[in-house]
């Protein structure tokens, strides 16, 4: 059964838009939504009763202190959390309306189809740049050359990296420059056709100019799917994102418009962290 | 520990509070002068240069701090709103200007009757004095008086306004140069209004509605 089959068959009958929780939240209906989320690590409770809700064609961006839960937070979003050993999750996180904690629900079918970029570029080392977009569609089991041609081509052209790779495609991807691998990665999440891309500090290892291009892809990637970027750079999500959330000690402290979020926070904690005074 | 910022917010802090003594000083020296009969165009001509480059120095240093540290929240505004603030106090400096020139313009006046432009610029200058103190405490308390203490500036022009197109038998001199000076006044009142709105701004990220 296919994701989108299973999706389908377990939203439940009367999902309704759901009422934001404070003034300037955005209102439902959402592509993907966490309610009273929580995560532990260990003995050590991460995420606490978050519930929290990212629209579709929008950026979103996690800001917040080290610590305070943000990459666990999309870790969740995408069933990588329950990787980690000792890690556990309680509440829900609803995707187009389904719950992907359900036990009928594959987590490999989720990680496809709520993709993830992380933090530093991880291209497979020992493939090309064609062979690390492909691999992902291999694994689904597209065998037929002329569809998988033309998923590399669409995903290294919606990476925008087509143009800078194209007589480079039996190349090592590690071979490329690492604002082109975080790109490479990119294409390689977009091959699967995910309708949720998380990333995780994507430009935190890149260069000005990479990551220009980076933000510059992301701004065209909304138009296609929803995105959530977790960045410790205030600049990065005033410039990225639709929406901010604020998170510190693993709850919502606050989340709207970015340009209201930054401009007039409603929280005395907003205020004092994005204005830096501390964290 | 204070942030790096923090150094040059106070030094916009302090060139703002220069201009309010300045603009201050200016204007109610130009109504003085005009009540008393004394010329004194040199003077304030070179005090409302002092307050343009004063205004300049301000969106120079706020640009700078933009471009170095890009401020959010509060601290935004708080900048935004003195290069707001710093227009007003330089517009101030020529409105007292205009008003100084208006004697240079029709000579002696001393026969025209002064008591609405004595009224008018009583007013005005409270509203100078007391939207500087709101922006200096961060009043919002204080800034708020100054929306109807600008309506009473507006009704002192109105009134003279209508009352000599009603009368058009008085001293054309006297009314031309009254109803000048009233209207330089009914402008440096809206200008302190608008300082009074940046407080308002800084304090709650509110916009006030535009009279």
């Amino acid at each position: 059964m296919t994701v989108e089959l299973l999706i389908e068959k377990l939203k439940p009958e009367n999902e309704k838009r759901v009422e934001p929780a404070s003034q300037g939240e955005p209102m439902g209906p959402f592509k993907i939504r966490a309610e009273k989320l929580n995560a532990w690590f260990g003995q050590n409770h991460v995420l606490k009763d978050i519930s929290i809700g990212f629209r579709e064609n929008e950026v979103t961006a996690i800001i917040g202190p080290s610590g305070c839960g943000k990459s666990t937070l999309i870790r969740c979003l995408n069933r990588m959390h329950e990787l980690v050993p000792g890690a556990r999750t309680s509440g829900s996180v609803f995707l187009d309306g389904a719950e992907i904690y359900s036990k009928h629900v594959d987590a490999v079918q989720v990680r496809r189809t709520v993709g993830m970029v992380f933090q530093k570029p991880n291209p497979f080392p020992t493939m090309s740049v064609y062979d690390n977009v492909a691999a992902g569609l291999k694994l689904n089991g597209m065998r037929n050359q002329r569809k998988l041609d033309e998923a590399v081509l669409n995903s290294l052209k919606k990476a925008a990296l087509w143009d800078e790779v194209k007589d480079d495609l039996d190349k090592s991807g590690v071979s490329l420059s690492g604002g082109q691998q975080q790109r490479l990665c990119i294409a390689r999440a977009l091959a699967v056709e995910p309708k949720v891309i998380l990333m995780d500090e994507p430009c935190s290892a890149l260069d000005p100019i990479a990551t220009a291009k980076i933000e510059e892809l992301i701004a065209s990637l909304k138009e296609q799917y929803t995105v959530v970027i977790v960045t410790h750079n205030m600049q990065q999500a005033a410039r990225v994102s639709d929406r901010t959330a604020f998170l510190y000690l693993g709850q919502v402290i606050e989340y709207g418009e970015t340009t209201h979020l930054f401009e007039n926070p409603a929280q005395e904690l907003t205020e004092r962290y994005v204005t830096g005074k501390f964290g | 520990m204070p942030r790096l910022m923090d150094m040059g917010l106070d030094r916009l802090r302090g060139m703002i509070l220069d201009m309010a003594q300045l603009s201050n000083s200016t204007v109610t020296t130009a109504i003085d002068a005009y009540e008393q009969g004394k010329d004194v165009r040199a003077k304030i001509f070179d005090w409302s240069e002092e307050l343009r480059i004063l205004q300049d120095e301000v969106s120079e240093l706020a640009v700078e701090l933009i471009a170095r540290y890009q401020p959010v929240a509060t601290d935004l505004r708080f900048i935004k709103s003195c290069m707001e603030v710093a227009y007003g106090f330089s517009r101030f400096g020529r409105y007292a200007h205009d008003i100084a020139d208006v004697l240079g313009m029709f000579g002696d006046i001393s026969g025209c009757d002064k008591s609405p432009i004595h009224k008018a610029g009583d007013q005005a200058k409270s509203m100078i004095s007391l939207s500087i103190k709101a922006f200096t405490e961060r009043s919002v308390e204080l800034a708020s008086k100054l929306n109807d203490m600008d309506d009473i500036v507006d009704n002192i022009y109105t009134d003279f306004v209508k009352k000599s197109a009603q009368n058009p038998g008085g001293d054309l001199k006297c009314t031309v140069s009254a109803t000048l000076i009233l209207r330089y006044l009914e402008r440096i009142a809206d200008h302190a209004t608008y300082v009074g709105d940046s407080v308002l701004y800084i304090v709650t990220g509110e916009r006030a509605a535009r009279k």
